[in-house]
């Protein structure tokens, strides 16, 4: 059993260490959506490590299983959500017009959006998958 | 320059206010058990209610009275929000459709909010929570699918219906209570029939108090987005 809080305790320590990038990156990255990337995708693991990480910690302290079960669904429905968010999120900036960053080379979803605008223009960036848009 | 003035008498006055809230605050004993009536229901909860959550039983049996006004008071805030924007004809006016992987996510999320909040509040006498947070959790959903979809609308009919009956199943009980017990919100299922009484700690115990929050989480969820609902529509003109 104490291997089991081991494991729990190196997966929160793992988490945690992923929360402090992910704070690190909302810091030095110099755009929304650079930051968007880091803090999102590091936050989500970090959640994933440190609740994961607590359920197991509790069953090897002598708890019940049911704080790993709950503790996994709790993680499983960041994993799901925290994308969609992020997502939305990134859409919403883009729409609204905030630029990248002045060292971002290519913008293809802004080439993607004129191509639809005016059909016959540009057929040379005719080769983006379908978005819907 | 006005505006400079403002704030820093702003400021000061807000700085005086803290400093007298936290002057009586001062005299005020943290960590010592100055506990009068709070010792009677941690003791008496479990044999006189059968809920394990003591918030609850306080909330829903001791002092239903007060569960009942906040019930109350949610009703007129959602008849006071559909009155003020009350118009003849009002549509959904949102412009853009979420994309993919938002409708998608909401679909597939949809069900499991409204199963997490249906579980907060029948659970209300076992974990924390209850109806309002269930409710709330519920409407939540519903908010959910009026953000990602243009032209969503609840069930009207429908959620207009559960919400009187779910306010008039509320009194009833406790009119219940007072036919059977002698006094308005008198814990019948518990006190009377000692109905689950070998059960306490399980589902199916707690006496009234996980059907009031039954009828309060359908009540608060149907509430809260009917106001969404009214708040996202906009007059059409014609």
């Amino acid at each position: 059993m104490n291997a089991l809080a081991a494991l729990g305790e190196a997966l929160v320590l793992i988490g945690t260490f992923f929360y402090f990038l992910s704070a690190l990156g909302l810091i030095r990255m110099p755009d929304v959506y650079n930051r968007m990337q880091t803090s999102t995708k590091s936050a989500t693991l970090g959640s994933l490590g440190v609740l994961v990480g607590t359920g197991l910690w509790a069953v090897g302290d002598g708890l019940s299983w049911a704080w790993f079960v709950k503790a996994t669904v709790i993680a499983v429905f960041l994993l799901l959500t925290n994308p969609i968010s992020a997502h939305a999120l990134i859409r919403a900036a883009y729409k609204s017009g905030i630029p990248l960053w002045q060292g971002s080379v290519v913008d293809k979803y802004r080439e993607h959006i004129e191509a639809k605008a005016s059909p016959g223009a540009a057929e040379s960036e005719s080769t983006e998958e379908g978005g819907e848009e | 320059m006005v505006s400079l003035l403002k704030r820093s008498l702003a400021i000061i006055s807000i700085l005086i206010i803290g400093y007298w809230l936290a002057q009586g605050l001062a005299g005020v004993p943290f960590g010592q058990d100055k506990m009068l009536v709070g010792h009677y229901y941690l003791q008496h909860v479990k044999e006189q209610t059968g809920a394990v959550n003591a918030v609850t039983a306080i909330v829903v049996n001791y002092r239903g009275f007060d569960t009942l006004g906040e019930v109350t008071v949610l009703f007129i805030a959602s008849t006071g929000v559909g009155a003020l924007l009350w118009r003849k004809k009002r549509e959904r006016t949102a412009k853009t459709e979420g994309s993919v992987v938002l409708t998608t996510g909401v679909e597939l999320l949809f069900p499991f909010i409204v199963m997490f909040g249906s579980y907060i509040f029948i659970h209300g006498h076992l974990t924390p929570g209850g109806g309002f947070p269930g409710g709330a959790t519920i409407a939540t959903a519903f908010l959910l699918l009026y953000m990602a979809f243009i032209s969503y609308e609840i069930p009207h009919r429908l959620f207009e219906n559960l919400e009187g009956i779910a306010g008039m199943s509320y009194v009833l009980v406790g009119l219940i209570g007072l036919a059977i017990g002698g006094y308005f919100l008198f814990d019948w299922i518990w006190q009377t029939w000692h109905w689950g009484t070998s059960n306490l700690g399980r589902l199916f115990s707690g006496g009234f108090i996980p059907v009031i929050y039954t009828i309060i989480g359908i009540k608060v969820g149907t509430e809260l987005s009917g106001i969404v609902d009214n708040m996202l529509k906009e007059e059409v003109g014609e």
